[in-house]
């Protein structure tokens, strides 16, 4: 049965459907300060227990070079923000679970916490045996000189901290039989977590399994290895029973990584024809309490995007991290892209201002007809073929006239760095598939079905593509970056190939029937070292009532996906990022107060848009050939990147008000 | 705690459980009765996917206790396929693209259920406010929205499903 039959059926397995013998469930007493001593901790598991901190690799993983900043898996004699795991009880109910919270007694010195860029740049380190709040900074690009441009523009934006929100939150069972850990779990990188927990537990590799329970959405928030599944591996050790831990909406909003949270300053130089002759840039990212996340190296990727699809030749730009006391930023859906979009394209729309230029005539003057460098070591493929036609396809000039639409052109910078992993099996005439990196609502099983009958002829109902498992492949990376049906996709065709090969020299011949009556196993790493592009232009049209709230009443987009390999699911998957990119605009932010209480308590206060906030969508789907060898480009976080800036600047027209945040409230659009 | 005899029926199967009052029917479905299809996602009533038929209306399972189900029929997503087949709307959900990591997807078939047992057209924009109660995070609605109307035409074709 296909993967969607058991789904409408309620018939997923998610790792909340999976109940194993004996088993614990799991709570977690979290910090209710963003900032104090933690004096004395009883009841429980503590710090007294377990003295470690969270180690990690995959998409979630920034890197630490100081150990001062890594974020301890119980807290530490400190808490940094609220929500911050303190202690864990476990019981053989999850009512009494949550109970058994009662038990622990925590004492703590409230201290006054830092919870702005500003505040970390200016206040007292956060970290006792640090100097600053600094996670990361450095210079991308080269210093210039300022051209002789007539024309010079500078401004600030930024971007709030919005929450990943899966509709399946975070959770985990872990199980440990006296010399094997295996670990059950919603998540987008089975490896990253194996890694993780063999690293943090200081197990063997060999002595962890990390197997993928269907997975209800992610959006950047299921790689990272989290304090919880450690906790929950560590009791599974201890007390020698299954554990289980299923966070609460609440817990998913306080600590689980959000992302976005970023500020930008730019300053530009511009001829009178609209050419940028030079971008200078400051990138600052609100990296949360701890280093070790994907905001200490965030900064990094949006300054290197930050010129995006146009042949800008001088570029200089600052990235810094600094930390505050909120939970470590991760990646969203975009993680990075899309701030650096917004950043450029904000300014682009100043530069069509000050020029009384049309938008898309002052980004067109400044794409490339060739292959570009840029100094910030972004590749880009020529982008004025790309763009030129879809500022016709989208009807840009016609529709800008009546309604005052937004228009936003952005590239796509896949992550397929790294590579990714396939194995096929062939028996009793059967074709089992696994990957690196899985789905959590992809439908991975569509390209590789596909891709298989394409490489070796065979019917698609004999193929299974399985859950992601670390015991069936040496490695793998994940499903995270746009980069599954690109890099996913790449391994499957090389593992097909190699197949054939097996095939060859066994009968001589490649047949269908020679393949299935034997049995074989072909596993591959690819790793294509190279950055591929997807482009992408969206346009945006809203009406903006007397109220000041924004209706966004069409997005239309061109999205170049290299190769529509499963064309539903694209088409789904535009819509559903435009509408996030729509969240980010209008409604999503995850908002503190001074003191550093979480504000943002539910789904409501989130600001997940709902069916009632769709506008009309009008798609169109470009496939221009990638050099993968099966021409795919990767599009996952597309929308994201480019329905932003197309939003903002049709409020900023519909509105008349300069427009250098998201989210925009109604208030502030008033007249 | 003090447990109380419950007696209701789920997809049309009678039961008879000793709840603790707390236990909210969304626990009692899932852990008690094994019936996981039925998701839990926000622990307040914001975003559906917990959504069962109570006597015939779409009730979010965490907003109710177990014990307030006395005396009740529930109707679950596990209770719509017959024998084997899938209801129209499962099918339409498969085929208009009305979900992708599929969990919030039973939820959303049980109030498009319920809308549809209402035996009218909607328009729409009824359409999207009564889905309003049912978060997705993935689709961006638009293939639910259009799983709904199929459904809705597949089943005047067939003379009609829900009873």
């Amino acid at each position: 049965m296909s993967e969607s039959k058991l789904l409408v059926r309620g018939a997923g397995k998610y790792v909340d459907d999976i109940k194993l013998p004996n088993m614990l469930y799991m709570a977690v007493a979290r910090s209710p300060h963003a900032r104090a001593r933690l004096l004395s901790v009883k009841g429980g598991l503590n710090q007294n227990d377990l003295k470690a901190a969270v180690g990690g690799g995959g998409e979630g993983w920034g890197g630490l070079t100081n150990p001062a900043l890594a974020h301890p898996v119980f807290a530490q004699d400190t808490v940094n923000y609220v929500g911050q795991p303190v202690a864990a009880v476990f019981a053989d109910d999850r009512y009494i679970a949550e109970d058994k919270l009662d038990e622990v007694e925590a004492e703590y010195e409230k201290l006054k916490p830092i919870m702005t860029i500003d505040e970390a740049l200016l206040g007292e380190p956060l970290h006792a045996g640090t100097k600053s709040n600094f996670i990361m900074q450095r210079w991308l690009g080269t210093e210039f000189e300022d051209p002789k441009s007539p024309v010079v523009l500078e401004d600030e934006f930024s971007v709030a901290r919005i929450v990943n929100n899966p509709l399946e939150p975070r959770g985990l069972i872990a199980d440990y039989d006296g010399s094997k850990l295996t670990v059950y779990i919603s998540t987008q990188a089975v490896f990253s977590i194996k890694d993780g927990l063999a690293s943090t537990l200081k197990l063997d590799e060999s002595a962890v399994q990390v197997i993928q329970a269907d997975t209800g959405g992610a959006f950047g928030s299921k790689s990272a290895l989290y304090p919880e599944y450690i906790i929950a591996a560590y009791a599974a050790m201890k007390y020698k029973r299954p554990v289980k831990w299923i966070e609460s909406r609440s817990e998913h909003l306080a600590a689980s990584q959000p992302g976005r949270g970023v500020r930008g300053k730019m300053k530009i130089f511009a001829d009178k024809d609209g050419v940028v002759t030079g971008w200078r840039g400051e990138v600052l990212v609100d990296a949360g309490a701890f280093g070790g996340s994907a905001g200490s190296m965030s900064p990094f990727f949006i300054g290197m995007q930050l010129t995006g699809p146009y042949g800008i030749e001088k570029a200089h730009v600052l990235a810094t991290a600094v930390m505050t006391n909120k939970p470590p930023q991760g990646p969203y859906r975009g993680a990075g892209r899309p701030e650096a979009a917004f950043f450029r394209e904000r300014m682009m729309d100043l530069l069509a201002d000050e020029l009384k230029m049309g938008a898309d005539e002052v980004r067109l003057i400044n794409t490339t007809t060739e292959n570009f460098k840029s100094p910030l070591g972004l590749e880009i493929e020529a982008s004025r073929p790309f763009f030129g036609q879809a500022v016709l396809d989208l009807k840009y000039k016609e529709k800008s006239k009546s309604d005052k639409a937004g228009l936003g052109f952005f590239v796509l910078l896949s992550a397929i760095w790294g590579g990714e992993s396939a194995r096929i099996d062939v028996q009793s005439g059967k074709i089992n598939v696994w990957l690196g990196g899985n789905q959590h609502g992809q439908e991975h099983y569509v390209f590789v079905k596909k891709l298989l009958n394409e490489e070796l002829g065979i019917p698609q109902d004999i193929v299974t593509l399985n859950k992601g498992d670390t015991s069936m492949l040496k490695d793998g990376v994940g499903s995270w970056g746009s980069r599954s049906a690109v890099v996913a996709g790449a391994a499957v065709v090389a593992a097909a190939r190699k197949l054939k090969k097996q095939v060859e020299s066994k009968e001589g011949k490649y047949t269908v029937e020679n393949l299935l009556r034997g049995n074989y196993s072909s596993e591959v790493y690819e790793n294509q070292n190279v950055q591929l592009n997807s482009f992408g232009a969206v346009l945006a049209t809203v009406k903006i009532d007397k109220f000041g709230l924004v209706n966004v009443e069409e997005c239309a987009g061109c999205y170049d996906i290299g190769r529509a390999l499963n064309p539903k699911m694209i088409e789904s998957q535009i819509i559903g990022g435009t509408m996030q990119g729509i969240g980010q605009v209008l409604y999503e932010e995850v908002v503190y107060d001074e003191e550093g209480n979480l504000l943002t308590r539910n789904l409501f206060d989130a600001g997940l848009p709902i069916a009632e906030n769709m506008p009309k969508f009008t798609i169109q789907i470009v496939e221009h050939p990638s050099k993968m060898p099966h021409h795919a480009r990767g599009l996952g976080e597309a929308p994201t990147i480019g329905v932003p800036v197309a939003v903002v600047r049709a409020i900023e027209r519909a509105s008349g008000k300069r427009i250098r945040h998201t989210p925009v409230k109604p208030q502030e659009l008033l007249k | 705690m003090k447990k109380v005899k419950t007696t209701f029926k789920v997809n049309g199967k009678p039961f008879e459980l000793e709840l603790e009052p707390r236990r909210l029917l969304v626990s009692v479905l899932r852990e008690d009765l094994g019936l996981t299809g039925t998701h839990n996602a926000c622990d307040s009533t914001n975003c559906g996917a917990c959504t069962v038929l109570v006597d015939g209306k779409a009730v979010k399972s965490c907003t109710m206790f177990g014990v307030q189900a006395n005396g009740k029929e529930i109707l679950t997503i596990e209770g719509l396929a017959k024998d084997g087949d899938l209801h129209p709307l499962q099918k339409a959900f498969i085929e208009k693209q009305g979900l992708q990591c599929g969990f919030c997807t039973p939820g959303m078939i049980m109030t498009s259920y319920w809308m549809l047992s209402q035996n009218r057209d909607f328009s729409d924009e009824e359409i999207k406010r009564m889905l309003s109660g049912n978060l997705c995070r993935c689709t961006g609605y638009y293939g639910i929205v259009e799983s709904v109307k199929y459904a809705k035409n597949l089943m005047s074709k067939k003379g009609g499903d829900i009873e």
